[in-house]
Parts: structure tokens; C-alpha cells; sequence
């Protein structure tokens, strides 16, 4: 199954663009290349590897109709993709840049971000960042990308966008120039839509909580204790009316770790 | 040029400075095998390569919506869908003084770019020419990005101008 997809990839991209896979879901799957695909570019990583590019594709899903699959593959791609535009032009908020897209075929572009983290931590997401550092939990930087990673979330948050697979894996940190600190981008919009309701917001929250809880348990009260901080931060710059919007949305936050992710359709 | 998924089709870029014969080009601009963009609309490499990767793309897949690839050129830079107003503004007008000159060609055979059609200076098709050259005010207008957006340099504002041209009117 899953080399029919590569067989697919590899035609619709001509052998000019080698692929590697890095990820399966059920709706996508993830490959990277060294290819741009319309500015050929000789930039070098600080680790001196060529830059890379991501490209997303929806494969067509044998167990729909044909016509359907088509619209559900064009009409997820693009409303991922506009995500990626709208969310670039809020101010402080950081995403994955899109290159191209292809609703039709189901491909987008999008640029590679992070890196290999040190003494073979894995990729550098949020998880494997958290992992490297159990044998400090509670240092500085920690607390500083934590804090980042809250502020992320606040900015989508107030700005009425919600991620919908909020966890540790989608959040990839990139160093900043000096190389000291991390600066956390959210990535992978796929379930991601425009929504004002608090739910949503609350949602996302408890999602991510509850990732960090079931990686980094004997850490994870504190861990997001600072998330939330990061969180509450961009609300309180907003005054009384952003006191009050956080209130509500964690309010809700603290509902819904009562009662679990699903509301009960009972009744 | 070529773009790696596209190795049987030849793009030859041409930027020109100081052109005088503006208003010439215009009026046979029908026969011209080419696409002619002002300057002042394109504030880098990227923007304007997007939009031929979109072309190519939507040609390979049967979605032009125009005659030939040259015009699909300015419809697939503008952020609306009306080809008459992409032309008004990407395209050549009397006063234009720097000017983009497009060729693409299908047929892989030699180039016939007529150079000599274009009475300007060849400059190197390049960010910094075309930063120089560009209006950032303009493009800002014709993009439509809210003037509340604030961008640091101009390879945000590109940023911006890809993600429309990449999403327009799908």
C-alpha cells in the first residue's frame, strides 16, 4: 500500500526530485526532498546539509467515492494551506512557510524545520526536546521554551484559530541565531480551522496537556504550569477584555479535563 | 531556466532598466510569443517564479484558464481571478520603465527570444535588480495585505505574495 503511494509521489515529481519518506498518518503522508520546487537554491544548513523541503501529500483513498475523494483531497489541502497563509500574517506567530500547493493532486509544499537534536535525541519536536533534558527537567531554557510554546498557542488562540492536534510531535523547535534558545513553530494545521468557541480552545489545551502528561509524567505538573503561563501572558497584554477571554478559556480548559476530549451526545 | 519537474520546459527570463518603448510593446503585444510584466509588481525571484510553477502545474493538468501560458503568467500572479484586471496590473503599461520579459517554451527546441523587441538595458534577473525596482506600496495594494501587517524586509512581504498566488481562486 504504502509504496503505491511512493510509486505515485516519485511520478507525479519526475526523478529530479528524490524523496525520502519521513511520516505515514492515516489522511497524509510526509516526505522530504533537497529540491525547491521553482527556485533552485545552493543554501547550506549550519550543519552543512542541503536545505530541505516538506511535501504533504493526500493520497487518493480507494474506500471513497471517486468523486468525492477528489473534492475532500482538494478542499483539505487548500483549507490547510490557506491556514499556513492566514496564520503567517499574524504578528509573532510561527509557521511552517508554504512554497506551493496543488489542491488538485493533493500536494503541498511547505519549508523543513528543525534539526537533529544532540547525542541522538531524535528530531528536534517538543517530545525528544523534553527528553534530552530529563536529567535536568528544570533548567532555564526549558522553562524559557516552555514559556515560548505557551505563547504560541496564546497567539493562535486570541486570534480565534485553533490547531486541533495539539501535541509534543507538532511542535518543532528551531534554535535561534545564537544557538542558545529554541523558538517553538506549530506545524502540521491539517485539522487546524478558524473557531472562536471556547471549546476548541479548551480542547487544544487538554490535548497537549495530556500528551505532555503520558511522555513526561514525573515532570508534567510543572511543565505546564509554564505552558500555561506563556498561554496566559499573551491574553493579559490585552487588558481587561483579554483577562476575561482567558478566564473563560480556561475555565473550559479545566471542564473538559473533567470530562474528556468528547462531550458526552447523550440526552 | 527549468524547473526540476518540468526538464522539457525552457523559461528564459529577461529583465530590463530604462525602457523606452513601452507604449510600442503594448500595441503588439498580441503577437508577441512572450510575457511582459512590469517590474514594479514583483519584489523577488520567488514571487514571480511561484506563479510560473503555478502555470506549469495547472497546464499539466488541463486548468488554464487563458489562451496561452504567457497570459496564465499574469492571471497566476494576481490574488483575484479576473484576467482583465491582472493584465491592467501586471502587466505592461505607458509609463512602465522596467520591464520583465518571459518566454516559455514547450517545444524544447532553441530559444526565439527576440531581444531586440525591448528598447532597455539587460540586467540580471535577480533580487537585488528587482528589489530596486520594485514598488512596495503598489504591490501591498494590489495583494491587498492589511496595511496593520508590518513587514520587517522584503522577503516577508514575498513571503506574503506567494501564499497568495499559491492560493488564489482554487
Amino acid at each position: 500500500m504504502s509504496q503505491e503511494i511512493v510509486d505515485a509521489v516519485s511520478q507525479y515529481l519526475t526523478p529530479n526530485v528524490p524523496i525520502k519518506l519521513i511520516s505515514q498518518g492515516a489522511e497524509a503522508v510526509v516526505f522530504t526532498t533537497p529540491v525547491h520546487p521553482y527556485c533552485p537554491s545552493n543554501e547550506i544548513t549550519k550543519d552543512s546539509k542541503p536545505v530541505q523541503y516538506i511535501i504533504k501529500y493526500r493520497s487518493p483513498k480507494k474506500y471513497r467515492h471517486p468523486v468525492i475523494d477528489k473534492q475532500l483531497t482538494k478542499h483539505r489541502t487548500l483549507s490547510e494551506s490557506r491556514l499556513l497563509g492566514k496564520l503567517y500574517l499574524i504578528e509573532g506567530l510561527h509557521v511552517p512557510k508554504l512554497i506551493a500547493t496543488d489542491a488538485y493532486n493533493g500536494y503541498i509544499w511547505q519549508e523543513f524545520l528543525g534539526e537533529d537534536l544532540p547525542n541522538d535525541c531524535g528530531f528536534s519536536n517538543l517530545k525528544n526536546y523534553l527528553w534530552m533534558n530529563a536529567k535536568d527537567p528544570y533548567n532555564d531554557v526549558v522553562k524559557d521554551t516552555l514559556f515560548k510554546v505557551g505563547e504560541q498557542i496564546g497567539l493562535l488562540h486570541i486570534n480565534d484559530y485553533c490547531h486541533g492536534d495539539l501535541t509534543s510531535s507538532n511542535i518543532v523547535l528551531v534554535r535561534d541565531t545564537n544557538g542558545t534558545n529554541w523558538i517553538p513553530y506549530l506545524i502540521d494545521f491539517g485539522l487546524g480551522s478558524q473557531s472562536n468557541m471556547v471549546e476548541d480552545k479548551g480542547v487544544d489545551l487538554y490535548v497537549l496537556e495530556r500528551a505532555i502528561i503520558s511522555t513526561h509524567s514525573s515532570f508534567s505538573d510543572k511543565y505546564n504550569d509554564w505552558l500555561i503561563e506563556g498561554f496566559s501572558s499573551v491574553y493579559k497584554k490585552q487588558g481587561k477584555g483579554g483577562v476575561q477571554k482567558l478566564n473563560e478559556v480556561l475555565k473550559r480548559f479545566a471542564d473538559v479535563r473533567m470530562r474528556g476530549r468528547k462531550r458526552s451526545m447523550i440526552g | 531556466m527549468q524547473l526540476p519537474q518540468f526538464p522539457g520546459v525552457n523559461i528564459e527570463i529577461l529583465l530590463f532598466q530604462d525602457v523606452s518603448n513601452a507604449n510600442d510593446i503594448r500595441s503588439k503585444i498580441a503577437e508577441l510569443p512572450y510575457a511582459f510584466i512590469d517590474a514594479r509588481t514583483i519584489c523577488s525571484v520567488e514571487q514571480l517564479m511561484s506563479a510560473i510553477y503555478r502555470v506549469m502545474i495547472e497546464s499539466k493538468y488541463n486548468r488554464l484558464r487563458t489562451k496561452s501560458l504567457h497570459s496564465e503568467v499574469l492571471l497566476a500572479l494576481s490574488p483575484t481571478s479576473n484576467i482583465g484586471e491582472a493584465f491592467k496590473k501586471f502587466g505592461i503599461s505607458d509609463d512602465t520603465k522596467n520591464l520583465i520579459m518571459i518566454e516559455i517554451n514547450q517545444d524544447n527546441d532553441n530559444s526565439s527570444l527576440d531581444k531586440t523587441v525591448v528598447n532597455g538595458e539587460i540586467v540580471d534577473f535577480n533580487d537585488d535588480n528587482l528589489q530596486k525596482n520594485s514598488d512596495v506600496n503598489a504591490i501591498r495594494k494590489i495583494y491587498k495585505i492589511d496595511q496593520s501587517v508590518e513587514f520587517e524586509n522584503i522577503s516577508e512581504l514575498s513571503r506574503a505574495t506567494v501564499n497568495a498566488i499559491q492560493l488564489r481562486g482554487i
